[in-house]
C-alpha cells in the first residue's frame, strides 16, 4: 500500500440555502458563498490564490465564466480551473486544487460551485442529441434512468420498498437541514412513495431530484497554511479517483456496470480503508437507483443485493451507515451543477461536528461521490469518489 | 380545418432535425428516406457504432463507412415516458427502448403499435418507420 497522503486539507466549507426560482444569478449565489466562507474561516479574501469554478447550467453559454467570476469576486488567482464534469466538479475541483497546491501553483484555493437553473436554464447540449436522442422522446435524465432501472431490474431485481426507504430516510434527514428547500420539509411515508406518480417506468417522481438554485464553496490548502491562517477545523481528503465514459470503446456494454465499480478499489487502496471502515456515506443522489447501485459498487454489499442491503441497514444519522445526512439532493433540492458540492458540504459539516440535530457520532471519515452527465443509452458519464478523514 | 391545424401542430412538435450538425450524418437520413436503416461502421474492424462519431470508437481512425443493417434486434432496456415534454404532445404514454441490433450495436427507439405496458426486455423487434414533420421517415421499432 502506498503511503497515505495527508498533506492537503479542506479547511472550510459553506453552503447557501437551496431554493426554487430565486430570481438570482450564479454570480450572486457565488458571492454569498464566498462571503460566507470568509466569515466561517476568518480568512482575508486576498490570501486566496487559487480558484476552481464549476460550469453552471445557468451561465453555460459564457465560455469565460470562470474568468468573469474572478472579476465578480475581486480575486487574482495564479491557478484557475473550470470544472465541466457536472456533479463531479466539486470533489474533482478539490482533487485538482490539491494537485495544483502540491505543484506550487497556488497555496490557498477555493472550490466554488454556484448555479441557478430553476431561474435561468441556458444549457444547449447540441452534438448528437437533436438527430438521435430528441426524436425518440428522450428529453431529459428521467427517460435514461427509466431505461437503466429496467435493465438493472431485469438482471438483479429491484424491491420498490428499498428505493422508497432511500427516499424516506433522506427526507427525514432533510427535516433537520436548515438549507434544504422549504417545500421538501415534510415527512414522507412509504405510502406516499408508493403512490408517487410513475414518470418513466419504473422511475417515480419521488425517485428524482428537482432543479433548484444554490451555491457551495470549500477552502483547500495545506495543514500548515491553514493553521497559519488561524484555522483549526480541517479534514483530509486522503483518496480520490474518477473515471469518464466507462467502456467507451464497447458498442454493447453491460450498463449496470458503472464507473464506481472501477474507482472504488482505488479509493480504498489509497486510504487503506475497507467498506466496513466507512463511517458515513454521501453518494451523489440524482436518482434513488444511483444510491442503491453505489451500495454495491463500493462493496457495502454484493452486486445485485442493493435492495436487500438497503432494507436491512439502518441508514439514518444514528444508524450503521448514515446516508446523505443532509437529505441529499433528492430531499434538499439539487442546486443545478453545484449539486456535487451539496453531498461534499454535508460530509465536511458532519466531520466538523456541525451536524446539529442530525450529527453522526464519531464522524472520523466519510465517503463522498459525484456523478456527471447522462450519455446516450448508458448509465452516466463521469463517476468520482473522495474519502475524507479526520 | 381540424386536419390543417393538426398538421401545423405536428410540424411544431416534431421538427425534422438539421442533419450533419456535428458529423456527416447524411447517409442515415438518405437511407431513412429509402426505407433503409443505415448506420455508421468502422472499416478497420467491421464493427458498427451508433450514434455516428467523428472517429472509430474501436481504433480512433477516420476510416469510417455506412452500411444498411437488418433492422432486427432485441430489446435491451425499456421504459414508458409518461410526462409531457418538447416533441411529446399526443405521443404519451410513449414506449422507449434501447434496442440491441443483431449487428451488435445499440440504438434508442420507440416501440410502435404495441401496448407500452406489454413491451419487455428480451422481446424481438424489427425496424418500422415513424413520421416527423413533412412526412420525413424516422426509424422506430415494432414487436417482431
Amino acid at each position: 500500500m502506498a503511503t497515505k497522503k495527508r498533506d492537503i486539507v479542506i479547511a472550510g466549507y459553506v453552503e447557501t440555502a437551496i431554493d426554487f426560482k430565486t430570481g438570482r444569478s450564479a454570480y450572486d449565489l457565488a458571492g454569498e458563498a464566498l462571503a460566507g466562507l470568509l466569515a466561517a474561516t476568518g480568512i482575508e479574501k486576498d490570501v486566496i490564490d487559487g480558484l476552481a469554478v464549476t460550469v453552471p447550467l445557468s451561465e453555460a453559454p459564457n465560455p469565460f465564466f470562470a474568468v468573469y467570476m474572478t472579476e465578480a469576486l475581486g480575486l487574482t488567482p495564479t491557478w484557475l480551473n473550470y470544472g465541466g464534469t457536472g456533479g463531479c466538479s466539486a470533489t474533482g475541483g478539490v482533487a485538482r486544487a490539491a494537485s495544483a497546491i502540491r505543484d506550487g501553483q497556488c497555496e490557498v484555493a477555493i472550490v466554488l460551485s454556484a448555479d441557478a437553473p430553476s431561474t435561468a436554464w441556458r444549457a444547449q447540449y447540441g452534438a448528437y442529441r437533436g438527430e438521435f436522442q430528441d426524436p425518440p422522446g428522450v428529453q431529459g435524465p428521467p427517460a435514461s434512468f427509466g431505461l437503466l432501472m429496467s435493465r438493472y431490474h431485469h438482471q438483479y431485481g429491484i424491491k420498490t420498498e428499498a428505493l422508497g426507504k432511500i427516499a424516506i430516510t433522506q427526507r427525514e434527514h432533510a427535516l433537520h437541514n436548515a438549507n434544504a428547500y422549504a417545500k421538501f420539509k415534510k415527512p414522507l411515508t412509504m405510502e406516499d412513495y408508493l403512490q408517487s406518480r410513475v414518470i418513466a417506468d419504473p422511475l417515480r417522481l419521488l425517485d428524482c431530484v428537482m432543479f433548484c438554485d444554490g451555491a457551495n464553496a470549500f477552502l483547500v490548502t495545506t495543514p500548515a497554511r491553514a493553521r497559519s491562517l488561524g484555522i483549526t477545523k480541517m479534514v483530509y481528503p486522503t483518496a480520490y479517483a474518477e473515471i469518464t465514459n466507462l467502456n467507451g470503446n464497447l458498442p454493447c456494454p453491460d450498463i449496470t456496470e458503472t464507473g464506481f465499480s472501477r474507482i472504488a478499489p482505488k479509493v480504498y487502496r489509497q486510504s487503506g480503508l475497507t467498506p466496513k471502515d466507512i463511517r458515513m456515506f454521501h453518494p451523489y443522489d440524482d436518482f434513488t437507483i444511483a444510491v442503491l447501485m453505489q451500495f454495491e459498487d463500493f462493496g457495502f454489499c454484493k452486486r445485485g443485493q442493493g435492495s436487500d442491503f438497503t432494507l436491512d441497514t439502518d441508514l439514518s444519522h444514528l444508524g450503521a451507515l448514515p446516508l446523505n445526512t443532509g437529505g441529499g439532493q433528492i430531499s434538499a433540492g439539487q442546486p443545478g451543477l453545484a449539486s456535487g458540492g451539496l453531498n461534499l458540504a454535508e460530509a465536511v459539516r458532519q466531520m466538523f461536528g456541525e451536524g446539529a440535530g442530525r450529527q453522526v457520532e464519531e464522524p472520523r471519515n466519510a465517503l463522498v461521490t459525484g456523478i456527471g452527465v447522462i450519455p446516450y443509452a448508458r448509465n452516466w458519464g463521469t463517476s468520482a469518489a473522495m474519502i475524507l478523514e479526520a | 380545418m381540424v386536419e390543417a391545424k393538426t398538421a401545423v401542430e405536428t410540424k411544431v412538435e416534431r421538427p425534422v432535425p438539421t442533419p450533419s450538425i456535428y458529423v456527416d450524418t447524411a447517409p442515415f437520413w438518405d437511407g431513412a428516406r429509402n426505407g433503409k436503416l443505415v448506420l455508421q461502421y468502422c472499416r478497420d474492424t467491421g464493427k458498427f457504432q451508433h450514434y455516428p462519431r467523428p472517429v472509430s470508437l474501436y481504433t480512433g481512425s477516420r476510416n469510417l463507412g455506412w452500411r444498411e443493417v437488418s433492422g432486427k434486434g432485441v430489446i435491451y432496456a425499456c421504459t414508458v415516458i409518461r410526462v409531457m415534454g418538447p416533441g411529446l404532445a399526443g405521443r404519451l404514454p410513449l414506449s422507449l427502448a434501447t434496442i440491441e441490433l443483431d449487428e451488435e450495436v445499440r440504438m434508442l427507439g420507440n416501440i410502435l403499435g404495441a401496448d407500452p405496458d406489454g413491451v419487455a426486455i428480451g422481446q424481438r423487434v424489427e425496424v418500422t418507420w415513424d413520421r416527423l414533420a413533412d412526412e420525413v421517415p424516422y426509424p422506430a421499432f415494432r414487436l417482431a
